[in-house]
């Protein structure tokens, strides 16, 4: 191909940047870049620097494993959080998830992954050891696994609980169910059992 | 983009993985009697409302409906013929599913017919959902799938020469595909299997995974059985199986 029609090596690079990013597909990694080259120099400068930013001023909390600017985190300080129970979740978001919910009053623990033995990511490449030091401690009465509804969080929630189990703390979990909108003649075998399970007493 | 339908394909299959793409989707590999092992994509099944979502989990069952074009397969339909619930709510039992998923994805071929290999599965995933020991299924499994994929291991006689081995110690070279007798035994690696290991390893070869899961052994025969198994494995893949420590962490005592 002649120079002048291939792709400028700069925005070429910035293409397999954004490539990498989950989620993003090598059309929408080249929209994004084309747009990013398009803005004013000062707004592609103020992106660089938000990454860079982010990148240096966050870190995990020692006690709960979310990413933080300040160490301990928000919760993991607020001495309103209850210190006893502490849920467990696969991802940072879905701490963010839990609060907008907007009834949890205690702390978190952020796996950042989940059980995959499929994808060769066992217990050693999550934070479950720190969970179980936190939980040996004595102070925690109950472990709600938040983990998602699929084989891995199950997974993840059987080798938690097992883990757990020499500490004699309560290790609960999310009800399962139907998801609201769902249609019972779709559910498949596992949600329905699940949710006959989780029945409750009208 | 002009271009022929796509044709419609109904097949029964077994989930052997599940990898996440794009924003909602989900890459699936399938094994499936008449077609082998297959590549098909689940459109939109991350979400939590998607009705394909709890038929397409890795270790089950299910009728398919592929939307065949030019690209992947797209799954259009699917319904669970078997969940595996017991199998998937016993941590052992899902670890050693999910090892016999991968080696049953590593071992088969894509677009060509493996009944044996189907069945040897459904086998396996039926048993430990009836509650058979992990480990023995995962021995039974381990012996029967190098057989159906053409690595059938000898253990009866001299691999080499044919002769009949004495009742003793033998030597098990797995790159010679099993027993050397002392005349035929050069200096190749491999272990020595005692006499019971010997007699376990042909009893799995011609009993069912359900008598053979029944069968009690002491932990050095079955330890001995295991080491055996994985240097055949090891002689045929190119990898170690991603799934094997953590199913071995659990199960080891
Ligand atoms: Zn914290
Ligand atoms: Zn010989």
């Amino acid at each position: 191909m002649p120079e002048s029609l291939a792709t400028p090596e700069p925005i070429q690079r910035l293409i397999e940047a954004l490539h990498r990013l989950p989620g993003i597909g090598p059309k929408s990694a080249q929209r994004l870049a084309y747009h990013i080259v398009r803005t004013s120099p000062q707004e592609a400068e103020a992106l660089a620097r938000a990454v860079t930013e982010a990148r240096e001023r966050i870190r995990y909390c020692s006690v709960c494993v979310n990413l933080t600017e300040r160490d301990p985190c928000a919760v993991c300080s607020d001495p309103r959080r209850d210190a006893g129970t502490i849920c467990v979740v696969e991802q940072p978001l879905d701490v963010l998830a839990v609060e907008r919910a907007g009834i949890y009053r205690g702390r978190y623990h952020v796996l950042h992954g989940i059980l995959n033995p499929m994808e060769g990511i066992g217990p050693e490449h999550l934070h479950i050891d720190a969970l179980v030091a936190r939980v040996s401690t004595g102070e925690v009465r109950e472990v709600i696994m938040a983990t998602n509804p699929s084989l891995e969080g199950e997974a993840t929630v059987m080798y938690v609980q097992r883990v757990l189990a020499p500490h004699g703390v309560r290790v609960t979990r999310l009800a399962r169910g139907l998801p609201s909108g769902a249609d019972l003649e779709y559910a498949d075998t596992m949600t329905l059992a699940r949710a006959l399970e989780g029945r409750q007493e009208l | 983009m002009p271009g022929r339908p796509p044709r419609m394909i109904a097949a029964e299959g077994i989930v052997l993985r599940r990898r996440p793409s794009g924003e909602a989707d989900a890459l699936l590999v399938l094994l499936t009697p008449g077609e082998g092992r297959i590549d098909a994509v689940a459109r939109g099944v991350r979400k939590p409302q998607a009705k394909l979502r709890g038929h397409v989990e890795p270790v089950t069952r299910s009728r398919f409906l592929l939307a065949r074009g030019r690209g992947l397969d797209v799954v259009a339909q699917a319904e669970t013929l078997d969940a595996h619930l017991r199998l998937k709510a016993d941590l052992e039992a899902l670890a050693a599913a999910i090892y016999c998923c991968e080696l049953a994805e590593r071992l088969s071929t894509a677009h060509a017919p493996q009944p044996e290999l189907y069945e040897l599965l459904v086998d396996a995933l039926a048993a430990l959902d009836a509650g058979a020991s992990p480990a023995a299924v995962a021995r039974y499994f381990e012996l029967h799938l190098l057989a159906v994929s053409g690595y059938e291991l000898q253990v009866a006689a001299c691999v080499s020469c044919g002769a009949d081995l004495p009742e003793a110690e033998a030597f098990f070279a797995a790159a010679a595909g099993g027993i050397l007798c002392a005349g035929c035994r050069a200096e190749v690696p491999g272990r020595l299997l005692s006499v019971r290991a010997q007699k376990v390893l042909r009893f799995a070869r011609r009993s069912s995974v359900a008598e053979f899961a029944a069968l009690r052994m002491p932990p050095e025969t079955a330890a001995e059985v295991r080491a055996a198994l994985a240097d055949a494995l090891r002689a045929v893949l190119d990898a170690e199986p991603r799934s094997s420590t953590f199913f071995e962490t659990l199960t080891r005592p």
